[in-house]
């Protein structure tokens, strides 16, 4: 019993600076990726053809390759162009603009699943296109795109494990340093998959109170 | 009439791919004239009144707005927009907004009104249409026809020089057809220029001042509701009227 208290005592103030790192870089990580996605996702749909293409790429580059090759990329291999960055920088950007592709992509889906319908009647009272997409799609594209971007910050708590391999001391940075040094791996890495699965618990009740309070009356969504 | 026309339509032509759906229609709309635009399925009717408003353009030809050609380059078209009115059969109401807001928000985003002024106005064109105690009703909650009177509400509220109203009932339940075709014939009343594509043949023998027979991509024919249904020039007129007005001679749509 006193093993087990001194081993809390030892293990979990240091699992609690790792969860704050870890809360850190999922939240600007994801404010990264809204900043970068929404533009994205809009110009993946009404943007010019040339336009439309280059997101595309971009999309698809970040959705096709493993995020630790990109984190990698960032941090390895962008000094030899002259561009460094330290650990944390890295972690932010590699994150947010794979995080930014994602959130294009589910963008994407909403805006298309809008009816047409309407970009006709706001165009009809005399709206420019960006007043239209503006005032009257992506309000609507954003609550349907809720759902699937609660996956992305459900992913995204997760993925930012990956920073450990770049010495970022996250969550799971701090219990690979703790299972080292007290040789308890078990221990460890079980009340750190609890300590993720709190995180994640928690913003998933977060979420779906958001999705709640922005139903559109009248309007049921699934889920 | 001795206006000059509020709309004049010039051999406008239009095809979709392959399709020529309109060859060449030319038409004249004079200012309080309610024109029914009448013809079979797929004859071209929606897709001219979206040319005037251009939502969609003509290929040729040419239309006149109050004097100004629309169909010129480098005209706005947001601009000419603003004083068309447009009724869809599908409302197109916007899902996330309110009634009032329906009314309102091309009143404060497109004529920069203040919102004080824009409620108010707001109002005002709800209680035109009967719907001031749907204010804060959201489309989903409200009927078929109030929503149609709602989104006419949202095109009266762009103080409109002309209003096109495309297939207004045909998306309706039959009982609710009625209250929206009183709004319209209230509307033409109270002199609001109209053009209407529909099948209400009890409407355009009462309210048009005249109706246009279209078919593959031509007017047919024209005249006074009179004119048309009783001595018809054309027998595809003729023909076309009568199936329509006693459907029980040929199950049509």
């Amino acid at each position: 019993m006193n093993e087990l208290l001194l081993f809390a005592q030892r293990v979990l103030p240091v699992l609690w600076q790792g969860t704050i790192i870890t809360v850190q870089l999922a939240s600007v990580s994801l404010l990264l990726g809204v900043a970068l996605g929404l533009p994205l996702g809009v110009l993946r749909v009404y943007g010019s053809k040339w336009v439309r293409r280059t997101v595309m790429i971009y999309i698809t580059i970040f959705q096709g390759t493993p995020l630790l090759v990109q984190l990698f990329v960032v941090y390895y291999g962008l000094p030899q162009l002259g561009l460094t960055f330290d650990r944390f920088a890295a972690a932010y950007i590699t994150l947010g603009l794979n995080s930014a592709a994602y959130q294009a992509e589910y963008l994407r889906g909403a805006l298309i699943s809008v009816s047409e319908g309407q970009m006709t009647a706001a165009r009809a009272i005399g709206m420019s296109k960006g007043q239209a997409i503006w005032n009257i799609i992506l309000p609507q594209a954003l609550r349907l795109v809720l759902p699937a971007w609660s996956n992305e910050v459900v992913s995204m708590i997760k993925y930012t494990a990956v920073v450990y391999l770049i010495a970022v001391p996250d969550l799971m940075g701090q219990a690979k340093n703790l299972s080292s040094k007290y040789f308890a791996p078990i221990p460890v890495y079980l009340t750190v998959a609890l300590f993720y699965l709190v995180l994640v618990g928690i913003t998933y009740f977060i979420l779906r109170e958001v999705e709640r309070r922005l139903q559109i009356p009248g309007l049921t969504m699934e889920g | 009439m001795a206006d000059q026309p509020i709309v004049r339509i010039e051999n406008v032509r239009k095809a979709f791919g392959p399709t020529q759906v309109l060859k060449g229609i030319s038409l004249s709309v004079y200012p309080r004239q309610v024109v029914v635009l009448v013809g079979p399925s797929g004859t071209g009717k929606s897709t001219l009144l979206r040319c005037i408003n251009l939502l969609g353009r003509p290929d040729s030809g040419s239309i006149w707005l109050e004097g100004l050609e629309i169909t010129a380059p480098k005209v706005n078209e947001d601009k000419v927009r603003q004083r068309v009115g447009m009724v869809f059969q599908e409302f197109n109401l916007f899902a996330h907004l309110n009634a009032l807001q329906n009314v309102t928000i091309g009143m404060t985003k497109v004529l920069g009104m203040h919102k004080q002024a824009a409620h108010a106005e707001g109002m005002r064109e709800l209680e035109r249409v009967g719907l001031a105690d749907r204010a804060s009703f959201y489309p989903a909650q409200l009927s078929g026809g109030q929503k149609q009177r709602v989104a006419i509400a949202r095109a009266l509220g762009m103080d409109p020089h002309v209003m096109l109203f495309d297939e207004p009932t045909s998306a309706l339940d039959p009982e609710l057809t009625g209250e929206v075709l009183e709004v319209m014939q209230q509307l033409a009343k109270e002199g609001m220029t109209m053009i209407v594509v529909s099948h209400e043949m009890s409407f355009a023998r009462e309210v048009a001042d005249r109706i246009v027979f279209m078919e593959g991509g031509h007017v047919v024919e024209e005249g006074s509701p009179e004119q048309m249904f009783t001595n018809p020039v054309s027998d595809r007129t003729r023909e076309f009227l009568s199936r329509i007005t006693d459907p029980g001679q040929d199950e049509h749509k």
